[in-house]
C-alpha cells in the first residue's frame, strides 16, 4: 500500500507539486520568520556579548515594573565613584548608548532610520578596535563604526554632524573603529563619542546606562556582583555579572520582537488555513476520481485502514515535500521580510541567516500536520467506497449537500459569530481579544465554507450571467462546469475568500482609521504647523521648542508628548499625555466635558485632566495615585474633564498631566508633536520658509506639516500598515490562486472525455480554452463576492466597540471593486495554464479515455 | 451431450454424484434492489454449489442476475435473504474487517477492464494482494505464474504499456498469486479481441487443470462458456439451467432453450 501511495505521487509529479504549493507558502512564512527574528536575535547577542567582553559585572537601573514597554530611566552617574571603591573592584566606569542621526557633510544621513551613539569606556571595558585614526578624547571629537567609515569614503579629519538632544552639532572625525570584529554594531552605523558628549547627545548630562565592572585578579565575577550588590544596597539598581547581563539583554530583546514575530507567524497561520482548504479539495477530487483504483485495492483485500492509511500517507509524504520546500522557501523569504518591516520603521540588523533546530521542526512538523489533517475527511471517505464499485461504472458519484451539513454550517457560522462578539465585547484586551476574534473569524469562515455549496448554484447564475452574455455557448458551459459539482466549487472558491475577506476587512477598517484621523485634525487642530520626526515614529528634541519660538511671526509653540503608569490597582498601564498648559488651547480646540481652556492655567504641580476613554466615572476632585515609569509614585488632583476620546482625537483616551510632571515625574523629555501658531498678521509663506530654514540648520531630522501634510502623513503612516498586511495576505490569495490551478487541472482531467467529445462535434481550442477561463473566473469571483460580504461584515462588527471613541466607518468603494476585479484576474491567469492543457486535448485520444 | 437439457429439469440441480468436494455453497438467495413498486428481485431463490477444482460458467441474459449471483458469492454484495457459505465459512456472519481479509485470503477476482493500478509495474500489480497483506510470493509460484502469463521481459512494464490481452492475463495471475480458494472472474474476456480472449480462456483453464484452481466465470459469450466445466444459466433471479458446458454450439443451444 506504501508502494501505491509513493507511485500514485511519482507518476504525478506535476500535481504532487501543485498540491504541495498550496502549504509551502504558509510554511514558508512561518520558517521566514523564525529564520529572520532568530538571526535578529543572534545579531543583537552577538552585540551584547562582544560589549560585555571585558566586563566581568554590570550595574543596570532596575525595572520598575513589568507593566511598562520602555526602558528605565538611566542611573545618576555619581554612583560610578560608589562602584569604584567598592572592594574587589579594579576598573568601573558607566556608559550610556541611544539614538541619533549621523549626516555627512553633505547633510546626508548615514545609514537607515538608525544610527547609534554609543560612548568610550576606558581600557579594557571599552569594546573598540580603532583600526583608523584614534579614539576621541576631546568633547567635539568622534569616531565611527568602520563600515560606515568606509561606504562614505570618509577620512580622518572631515567633519561629521551629529543630531542628538541638542540639535545638530559638528564633530571632528578622528577615528574608525570596529566592535569587537564586526565592522557595524549590530548593523547599523555608530558614532563613538567620550561619555559627556554622549551623555548631551542622548539627552543625559549627569546620567550612565550602564556601570561595567572588572574585577580586580583573583576576584571570581560572581563573587564581585554579590559586594557591588551589597553596597548599592537601596538603590533602584540590578547587579548581574557580564554574562548575565547579556543574557537579559538578549531575552528583553526577544520579547521585543516577539510581537512582529507573532504577527508574522499570523500570517503564516493564515496562508496555511487557506492552503487547508486547497488540500482538502484536491484530495476529495482525486479521492472520487480514484475511487475505482481504491474499489480494486478493497476487492483485492485491502482493509479499510489500509486504505484510509494510504491516503493519509499520501498526504503526509506531500505535507513532508511541502514542508522542505517550506524551509527552503522560509530562508529566501527572511529578508524578504526583513524588508517589509523596515517599511513600518523596524530596522533590523542582519548576520548569516540563523536556521535553528526549533525552525526546521516546527516546519516539517506544521507542513505535515495541516497537510494531513485536511486530509482526513477525504481519506474517511476513501475508505467508505465498497469494493463492489470496482465492478459498476458511472462512478463519479454526485456530492449531495445533506440537511445535517447545512445546519452544521449553520451553527459553526453562529458559534463564530457568538465568539467575535464576545471578542469584541466581553471586555477581554490585548492578546486574549485577539486571539478570540481570531477564533471566531476562523470558524465563521469554516462554517461559511461549509455552507458555500449551496450559494454556489445562486451566486454563478449572478456572476454567471454576464459572462455567458459575452461568451455565448463557451459562457453557458462554463457556468454549467462551475455548478455541476457545487462542494468543489465552493471550497475552491472559499480558499479564495478567506484572502479576500482579510483583505476586505483591512482595507474597510484603515479607511475608517483614516476618515476618524482626518476629522480628528479638521476639528482639533487649531495650529497653523506641526513639527515631526522626519521618519515618522521617533520624537523631536526638546530644544527645539525654544528655538521655533524664536523665530519671528510664531506666536506659540506647545508641545506633546506620552508616557504610561499604573493607576491605582490597574496591572496594566495607563497612557499618559504630555501638554504645555500655557499654549495649548492656541493651537489646539479642546473637547471639554467639564472645564474650560481656563482650567488649564490651573493644572500646577497636581492637577490632572481625565478623558471619558480613560473613565466615565471620575469626577472633579478625584485623586489619581500612580507608578511612573521612573519608579515614582506620585498622586494628581482631577482638575478638568474631556470628551476628547468620543472624537478619535489626538488626547483621547488617557490621562492629560502638563509637560513639567511628564519630565519631573515620568522622565519624559522627549516631544511627540510640536504644533504651532503664527501671530496675527504674520506672513504665513515667510515664516514657514523661516522656520524651515531654522529646522533645516539645526533639527535636520524634522520638518515641517500644514493641516492638510499632517493629514496626509497620517494617512500615509496607516497605508504603510496597510500595505504591509496586504503583501502578508497575498501570500494566502496566491495559496487560494493555487488552488484554483489544481482544482480546473483535476477536473479537466475528469472530463477528458467530455472535452474530446466537445472537440470531435466541432468546438476549436480556443472555445476549450474560454470555457475554461470562465469557469475559473466564475469560481473566483464567487470567492471573491462571499469574501467581500464577510470582510464588510467583520469590518462593520469590530467598528461597534470603535464607535464611542469616535471610530467612524467608510467603505472605500474603489478598492473593494478593484478587489473584484483582481480575483477575476486572478481567476483568469490561474486557469491559462489548465486551459491549455485542455486545448491540446487529442480528440480520439480523448475518447477512447477511461 | 444435451441429455437431460429441459430448463424446467434442472431448475434446482442436485449436485452430481461424482462430484468434488464443494467450495461455495448458496442456500435460498434473495436479493432485491429498491423499494416499494419499484423493487427488482435480481435473485428470487437460487441455490448452488460450487466444486472445488472445476472451472463455471455461469451465463443468462442481461438482468437474469448473474452478476448479483457472482457478487453475493464473493462477498461484495449481501443478500436480502438465504446464505453464502465460501470455504466453510458463512459470509453473512463476518464483519467487515474479516470480509475483507476472507476476499484478500481466499478470492480472487478478475474484472472486465480497470484491473491494474495504472502506477505500478506488471509484477506489482501481479503480486499486489500479497503486498495488501503483508507477504512475499513464494518465488517458484511466482516463477510459474509468470510463465503461465508470458510476461517474460514485460514484468517491469507499466499497464499502459502492455496490450488489453496482456493486461488482462496479468489480471488472471493476480487472482491466482494468493492460490485462493475460488476465483472469480466478471466478464474477464468483454474488452477484449478473440485472439487475446483465447489466450486469457486458456489460462484461466490451465488454472483449473494445472494448478487446481476453481473458477467461477459469468460470460455472456457461448464461446467463452465453452471453455468451463460446467454451465449454470440463470433466467429472471432463478437458475433456468445447471449442466456440462460442452462446445460452443452446445452452449447456444442451451441458450436458445433458455431463452424460448
Amino acid at each position: 500500500m506504501r508502494q501505491v501511495a509513493l507511485r500514485g505521487l511519482r507518476a504525478r509529479p506535476l500535481r504532487t507539486i501543485l498540491t504541495a504549493m498550496s502549504v509551502v507558502l504558509g510554511v514558508a512564512m512561518i520558517a521566514g520568520t523564525y529564520v529572520l527574528t532568530d538571526t535578529i536575535n543572534k545579531s543583537f547577542s552577538e552585540v551584547f556579548s562582544q560589549a560585555n567582553a571585558g566586563t566581568d559585572v554590570v550595574v543596570a537601573p532596575q525595572k520598575v515594573d513589568k507593566a511598562f514597554d520602555g526602558d528605565p530611566p538611566p542611573l545618576d552617574d555619581r554612583l560610578v565613584a560608589r562602584v569604584r571603591g567598592v572592594d574587589g573592584v579594579r576598573e568601573a566606569a558607566g556608559s550610556i548608548q541611544g539614538d541619533i542621526s549621523i549626516r555627512n557633510a553633505k547633510g546626508a544621513r548615514i545609514g537607515g532610520n538608525t544610527d547609534l551613539v554609543l560612548s568610550l569606556q576606558p581600557k579594557p571595558l571599552d569594546p573598540f578596535k580603532f583600526v583608523a585614526g584614534r579614539a576621541p578624547r576631546a568633547a567635539d571629537e568622534v569616531a565611527l563604526s568602520s563600515k560606515a567609515f568606509g561606504d562614505e569614503h570618509l577620512k580622518v579629519g572631515d567633519t561629521l554632524t551629529l543630531v542628538g538632544n541638542e540639535g545638530a552639532r559638528h564633530y571632528k572625525l578622528v577615528g574608525s573603529a570596529t566592535f569587537g570584529d564586526v565592522d557595524t554594531v549590530a548593523g547599523y552605523p555608530a558614532a563613538i563619542v567620550t561619555l559627556p558628549t554622549a551623555q548631551a547627545l542622548t539627552g543625559n548630562v549627569g546620567k550612565v546606562g550602564t556601570i561595567s565592572v572588572v574585577a580586580a585578579d583573583g576576584v571570581a565575577p560572581e563573587r564581585l556582583r554579590a559586594s557591588v550588590a551589597d553596597a548599592l544596597g537601596g538603590e533602584k539598581v540590578e547587579v548581574r555579572t557580564g554574562a548575565q547581563d547579556a543574557a537579559q539583554q538578549t531575552k528583553d530583546l526577544e520579547k521585543n520582537f516577539s510581537f512582529s514575530r507573532t504577527a508574522l507567524l499570523v500570517f503564516g497561520a493564515i496562508a496555511l488555513f487557506v492552503g487547508a482548504f486547497v488540500i482538502y479539495n484536491t484530495f476529495t477530487i482525486t479521492v472520487a476520481q480514484r475511487t475505482r483504483e481504491l474499489a480494486l485495492l478493497r476487492t483485492l483485500g485491502a482493509s479499510r485502514r489500509q486504505v484510509l492509511r494510504s491516503v493519509v500517507m499520501e498526504a503526509g509524504l506531500i505535507g513532508l515535500l511541502a514542508s522542505v520546500l517550506g524551509l527552503i522557501g522560509g530562508l529566501l523569504l527572511a529578508p524578504a521580510l526583513r524588508g517589509l518591516l523596515k517599511i513600518i520603521g523596524a530596522d533590523l540588523p542582519a548576520t548569516a541567516s540563523v536556521v535553528a533546530l526549533r525552525t526546521i521542526i516546527v516546519s516539517l512538523l506544521v507542513g505535515v500536520v495541516v497537510t494531513v489533517i485536511a486530509s482526513i475527511v477525504p481519506a474517511l471517505r476513501a475508505t467508505r467506497i465498497a469494493p463492489i464499485v470496482a465492478l459498476r461504472d458511472g462512478l463519479t458519484a454526485q456530492t449531495t449537500v445533506s440537511r445535517k451539513r447545512i445546519i452544521f454550517a449553520a451553527l459553526l457560522s453562529l458559534v463564530g459569530g457568538g465568539v467575535l462578539a464576545y471578542g469584541l465585547f466581553g471586555g477581554a484586551s490585548g492578546t486574549g481579544a485577539a486571539a478570540t476574534l481570531g477564533g471566531g473569524a476562523v470558524l465563521v469562515f469554516l462554517g461559511v465554507a461549509l455552507f458555500s455549496p449551496q450559494l454556489v448554484r445562486p451566486l454563478a447564475w449572478v456572476v454567471g450571467a454576464p459572462l455567458q452574455r459575452f461568451g455565448g455557448v463557451s459562457g453557458r458551459l462554463a457556468r454549467e462546469n462551475a455548478t455541476r459539482n457545487p462542494a468543489r466549487t465552493a471550497v475552491t472558491a472559499a480558499a479564495l475568500m478567506v484572502g479576500v475577506a482579510l483583505v476586505a476587512f483591512v482595507s474597510i477598517f484603515a479607511a475608517g482609521l483614516r476618515g476618524s484621523i482626518d476629522g480628528a485634525v479638521d476639528r482639533a487642530f487649531t495650529g497653523n504647523l506641526s513639527i515631526v520626526d522626519k521618519s515618522g515614529f521617533g520624537d523631536t528634541p526638546p530644544a527645539l521648542v525654544g528655538a521655533v519660538g524664536q523665530v519671528p511671526g510664531v506666536k506659540a509653540v506647545s508641545a506633546l508628548r506620552f508616557s504610561e503608569a499604573k493607576v491605582g490597582r490597574k496591572t496594566s498601564t495607563s497612557s499618559i499625555i504630555g501638554i504645555d498648559p500655557a499654549t495649548l488651547a492656541q493651537t489646539y480646540k479642546l473637547k471639554w466635558k467639564q472645564g474650560s481652556d481656563a482650567t488649564l492655567a490651573t493644572l500646577g504641580g497636581d492637577g490632572v485632566l481625565v478623558d471619558t476613554g480613560y473613565s466615565k466615572h471620575a469626577k472633579i476632585g478625584d485623586r489619581l495615585t500612580m507608578l511612573t515609569p521612573a519608579g515614582k509614585r506620585v498622586t494628581y488632583v482631577v482638575k478638568g474633564l474631556l470628551d476628547e476620546g468620543s472624537d478619535f482625537g489626538l488626547l483621547g483616551g488617557g490621562l492629560v498631566l502638563p509637560n513639567a510632571r511628564l519630565a519631573a515625574d515620568f522622565d519624559a523629555k522627549d516631544n511627540s508633536f510640536v504644533f504651532l501658531s503664527y501671530a496675527a498678521g504674520a506672513p504665513a509663506t515667510a515664516t514657514r520658509a523661516a522656520i524651515d530654514n531654522l529646522l533645516k540648520q539645526r533639527f535636520p531630522d524634522t520638518e515641517t506639516q500644514d493641516r492638510e501634510q499632517v493629514k496626509k502623513a497620517q494617512a500615509g503612516q496607516i497605508n504603510q500598515l496597510l500595505y504591509l498586511i496586504y503583501a502578508l495576505l497575498a501570500l494566502s490569495i496566491i495559496v487560494a490562486f493555487f488552488g484554483i490551478v489544481n482544482t480546473l487541472a483535476l477536473s479537466i482531467f475528469e472530463r477528458t472525455r467530455e472535452l474530446g467529445m466537445l472537440r470531435a462535434i466541432g468546438t476549436s481550442r480556443r472555445q476549450v480554452k474560454r470555457i475554461v477561463r470562465l469557469e475559473a473566473v466564475i469560481t473566483s469571483l464567487i470567492g471573491a463576492l462571499l469574501g467581500l460580504v464577510l470582510g464588510v461584515a467583520f469590518a462593520v462588527a469590530i467598528s461597534q466597540p470603535l464607535k464611542k471613541e469616535g471610530f467612524t466607518l467608510t467603505f472605500p468603494v474603489t478598492t473593494l471593486l478593484l478587489l473584484l476585479l483582481a480575483a477575476a484576474a486572478a481567476g483568469t491567469i490561474a486557469s491559462l495554464w489548465p486551459a491549455r492543457r485542455a486545448a491540446r486535448l487529442d480528440v480520439l485520444r480523448a475518447l477512447a479515455y477511461e | 451431450m444435451l441429455q437431460g437439457m429441459s430448463t424446467d429439469t434442472f431448475a434446482q440441480a442436485d449436485v452430481p454424484a461424482t462430484a468434488a468436494p464443494t467450495i461455495v455453497a448458496v442456500a435460498g438467495l434473495h436479493r432485491r434492489y429498491g423499494e416499494g413498486a419499484a423493487a427488482v428481485d435480481a435473485l428470487a431463490g437460487v441455490d448452488v454449489a460450487i466444486h472445488r477444482g472445476e472451472f463455471t460458467a455461469i451465463m443468462g441474459a442481461s438482468g437474469s442476475g448473474k452478476s448479483t449471483l457472482m457478487h453475493l458469492m464473493a462477498g461484495l454484495d449481501t443478500p436480502t435473504s438465504g446464505t453464502v457459505t465460501l470455504d466453510g465459512v458463512r459470509l453473512d456472519e463476518l464483519d467487515d474487517r474479516r470480509l475483507t481479509e476472507l476476499r484478500r485470503d481466499k478470492v480472487g477476482f478478475i474484472f472486465q477492464a480497470f484491473n491494474l493500478l495504472p502506477v505500478l509495474t506488471a509484477e506489482e500489480n501481479l503480486v499486489l494482494p500479497l503486498t495488501i497483506a503483508g507477504r512475499k510470493a513464494d518465488p517458484a509460484w511466482l516463477e510459474s505464474l509468470v510463465q503461465a502469463v508470458g510476461l517474460g521481459d514485460r514484468r517491469t512494464h507499466r499497464p499502459s504499456e502492455m496490450s488489453g490481452g496482456q493486461q488482462q492475463r496479468v489480471a488472471v495471475a493476480r487472482a491466482l498469486v494468493t492460490r485462493p480458494a475460488v476465483v472469480f472472474a466478471d466478464e474477464p474476456t468483454g474488452n477484449l479481441d478473440s485472439v487475446a480472449s483465447t489466450d486469457v480462456l486458456a489460462l484461466l483453464r490451465r488454472a483449473v487443470d494445472d494448478f487446481e484452481q476453481t473458477v467461477v466465470m459469468v460470460t455472456h459469450d457461448a464461446a467463452s462458456a465453452s471453455y468451463a466445466d460446467r454451465l449454470i444459466v440463470l433466467a429472471d433471479g432463478r437458475i433456468a439451467h445447471d449442466g456440462p458446458a460442452g462446445t460452443t454450439e452446445e452452449v447456444i443451444d442451451v441458450m436458445k432453450a433458455v431463452a424460448s
